[in-house]
């Protein structure tokens, strides 16, 4: 498995984890493969970053992907079986969404908190359903770009000026150490 | 043209801005020069526009650390800084912000006095000497608003940004100075506004090395470009003089050797004192020109932070250029704001992925969910200001290894309490500027991982208060020189790069005149 810099920038405690990605080929046993594990991280992800303009389908796309990244290696399997045992047990799904988060709080130094909310950042953001919800277009050089009264489109606030200010060249050639010295101040913090 | 490695050559290692620029400064008078670049050639139809896939194909990823107690050390430890391995450099990735240093910030120690913790020295240039190398350095790129070249127009994220600063009586916006074409010149179309300038620019209409100065270059007939040519140590003579340059091909990682007669580095501020201090020898046992210690020392990476906000009617900021938009009503020193130096605001606009990795590193909940899901609404800037020179903001050699066995560099840096003030009266501003269009919610970003990466190789009047002379030659080993970003003694409230092209506008033109000279 190729280890991506998106995945190295989540966040510093799980750097290790993603340096061991090993193979899953010879993986036994697989954690949350149990009916409803799936849903039950989707809730977490959805209490991490909460947005009710997203239907839950792409919770649980994301829920996936962490799923996946808990079962990279022997460490991860661990945390995340530990992490998965503690929302059923206290069928995090069910609370309200502010007992959700005091709960999330009570966990935020674990491993298992860890790997799923760097992944939930990342990919959530990343995830092509959110671009269209958000009305992100992305990419339109194929359509040679943002067109006149597209990029500029903005009309609840006047036309600004876009040249430089006529004094601006003044300002800043208003230069000289020696006047500006004259400021100095012996800076101690 | 091919180069054979046994011959005595002119080499530079790095393409980027310096190292690019030197290469055309002498390529373009006649004299031949091997150009080492550790990554590939990326053309630009190559290029994605999407952000993540975009960063992982011409992002530096080899292994670095970081220390210190600024906050990138928790939130992007692999990741101190944000810089590019591919031909043309860093400036792959850049925007386009262009602005000059101002007269005194030639001379800050002299300027603003001693500032406690603060190793602030004067450089051995001016404002006056630097002036022409400044004018051809924007006609190089193509700034806007400089030479009789035309503005970009304004686009949303910009319309938001100039109406706050006008609300708050701040003069000075623009839509530039910007090195993206606004109309054709030099060969380069026009921006089409794809929104996509960060990640290398399909069209062209962006200013970077590889569609300027490295086809120019290679034009002259004069250039060996060595792509996947990555330097691993400088050697010398028994008369102390550099003399050769041992390179890994990347890719197949053998070693190889250029004989040298003159080696300009420019690998940026992290590389090239990493490359100085990896070529340590029993006459040089601190590593090469570093007699004065100074290698690696006074990093900076200029103030940096981000404000974004939403409004209750759309903005679409990600259409059109990222950063054309600049205010400099802030810049000046003016100690009453309770720090010295000063600094800019410039829009800035990042898609969702970008946005979501660093709005607020390691945060979750419904206020961060908020502020994303007002994405349609938001507007962006960045501050981008004067940064304190520090001793011990360093590079050095870690213990940790890089993939090929090489010690992976690591990167110091405490913010100064100088730097934490501005950023703070900036982060004021900031915000104000968008509360008077009507902001519903604004955000304060810490500062990303660094895109400026400034000093560590010092330009200094005497040797023993710097690496490089005024003409970035190291004070210690008379036919190696210093051709990036590294060399900065200060890093004053302007983006650096259009500084990096006029020193090395300047250097390229003295190094050929002492090259035909033979004094070197
Ligand atoms: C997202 C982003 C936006 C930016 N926007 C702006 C802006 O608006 N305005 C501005 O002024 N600046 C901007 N910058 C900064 C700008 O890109 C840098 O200042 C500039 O590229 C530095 O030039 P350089 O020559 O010092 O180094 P680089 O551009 O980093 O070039 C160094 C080159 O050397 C190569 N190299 C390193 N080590 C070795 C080795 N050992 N052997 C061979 N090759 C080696 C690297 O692969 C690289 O190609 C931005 C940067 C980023 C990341």
């Amino acid at each position: 498995m190729k280890i991506t810099r998106r995945e190295l920038l989540i966040s510093a405690g799980s750097l290790l984890a993603y340096s061991q990605l090993g193979s899953l080929a010879n993986a036994e046993v697989n954690i949350a493969a149990q009916p409803g594990d799936q849903e039950m991280i989707a809730s977490m992800c959805k209490a991490l970053y909460p947005h009710d303009r997203f239907p839950m389908n792409i919770y649980m796309d994301i829920a996936a992907g962490a799923i996946k990244k808990g079962n990279a290696d022997t460490g991860a399997k661990i945390s995340f079986r530990a992490g998965l045992d503690g929302l059923k047990i206290n069928s995090f799904d069910k609370m309200s969404f502010k007992k959700q988060t005091k709960y999330l709080n009570s966990i935020a130094n674990t491993p298992f908190f860890g790997l799923v909310r760097g992944h939930t950042v990342v990919a959530l953001y990343d995830h092509k359903e959110v671009h269209k919800i958000f009305g992100y277009q992305g990419a339109s050089f194929d359509r040679g770009g943002y067109k006149d009264g597209e990029y500029n489109d903005l009309s609840w606030l006047p036309e600004p000026r876009i040249e430089e200010h006529p004094d601006l060249t003044a300002f800043l050639d208003d230069s000289s150490p020696k006047k500006y010295a004259s400021l100095k101040t012996k800076k101690t913090f | 043209m091919k180069i054979d490695k046994k011959e005595k050559a002119v080499v530079v290692i790095g393409s980027g801005p310096g190292g690019a620029q030197v290469a055309y400064q002498l390529t373009k008078q006649g004299i031949p020069v091997v150009l080492l670049e550790a990554g590939r050639r990326i053309m630009k139809e190559e290029y994605v526009n999407e952000e993540w896939p975009a960063f992982s194909q011409m992002a530096w990823l080899d292994k670095r650390t970081m220390t210190g107690n600024s906050r990138i050390v928790k939130d992007f430890n692999g990741l101190p800084t944000w810089l590019v391995k591919a031909v043309g450099g860093t400036a792959t990735h850049w925007a386009g912000a262009t602005p000059r240093f101002l007269d005194y910030e030639w001379k800050t120690k002299s300027t603003y006095g001693s500032v406690d913790g603060a190793t602030l020295m004067d450089w051995p240039i001016d404002g006056k000497e630097m002036k022409p190398y400044y004018v051809k350095a924007e006609d190089a790129i193509g700034s806007t608003h400089r030479g009789g070249r035309p503005a970009l127009p304004a686009n949303n994220n910009y319309k938001v940004f100039a109406e706050g600063a006008k609300r708050n009586g701040y003069k000075f916006y623009a839509t530039g100075p910007y090195g993206t074409n606004a109309a054709p010149y030099d060969g380069r179309p026009a921006s089409v506004q794809d929104g996509f300038n960060f990640q290398g620019d399909k069209s062209g209409a962006k200013w970077n090395p590889n569609v300027s100065e490295i086809p120019k270059a290679l034009a002259t007939g004069k250039l060996e470009l060595r792509e996947n040519s990555q330097a691993v140590q400088i050697t010398t003579d028994s008369s102390g003089k550099a003399d050769g340059v041992l390179y890994m091909d990347t890719k197949t990682k053998a070693l190889h050797r250029q004989e040298a007669k003159v080696i300009c580095v420019a690998g940026n501020s992290i590389e090239t004192p990493r490359l100085f201090l990896m070529s340590a020898s029993a006459r040089h046992p601190n590593g090469l020109a570093n007699s004065s210690d100074q290698v690696g020392r006074n990093y900076m990476r200029h103030l940096t932070g981000s404000v974004y906000a939403t409004f209750d009617k759309p903005v679409n900021f990600f259409r059109g250029e990222t950063m054309a938009g600049f205010l400099a009503d802030e810049v000046k020193h003016n100690p009453k704001r309770g720090f010295v130096g000063g600094y800019y605001l410039e829009t800035l606009a990042l898609g969702p992925s970008f946005l979501g990795a660093f709005l607020d590193p390691g945060k979750w909940g419904k206020k961060f969910a908020d502020m994303m899901d007002g994405y349609q609404n938001m507007a962006g800037m960045w501050i981008v200001g004067e940064d304190m020179p520090q001793a011990n903001n360093r590079i050095t050699l870690g213990s940790a290894k890089d993939a090929f066995g090489l010690p992976a560099p690591n990167v110091h840096f405490d913010d100064h309490p100088n730097d934490t003030a501005m950023r703070n009266h900036a982060y004021e501003k900031g915000e104000a500027i968008y509360k008077a269009v009507g902001a519903t919610q604004t955000y304060r970003v810490t500062p990303y991982p660094h895109t400026h990466n400034l000093g560590s190789m010092r330009m200094s009047a005497k040797a023993k208060d710097g690496v490089v002379d005024k003409y970035g030659r190291c004070h210690d080993v008379k036919n190696l020189f210093v051709s990036d970003g590294s060399v900065m003694t200060t890093g004053a409230a302007c983006n650096p790069t259009l500084t990096i092209t006029a020193l090395a506008i300047r250097q390229g033109e003295y190094l050929a005149e002492q090259l035909k000279k033979g004094n070197v």
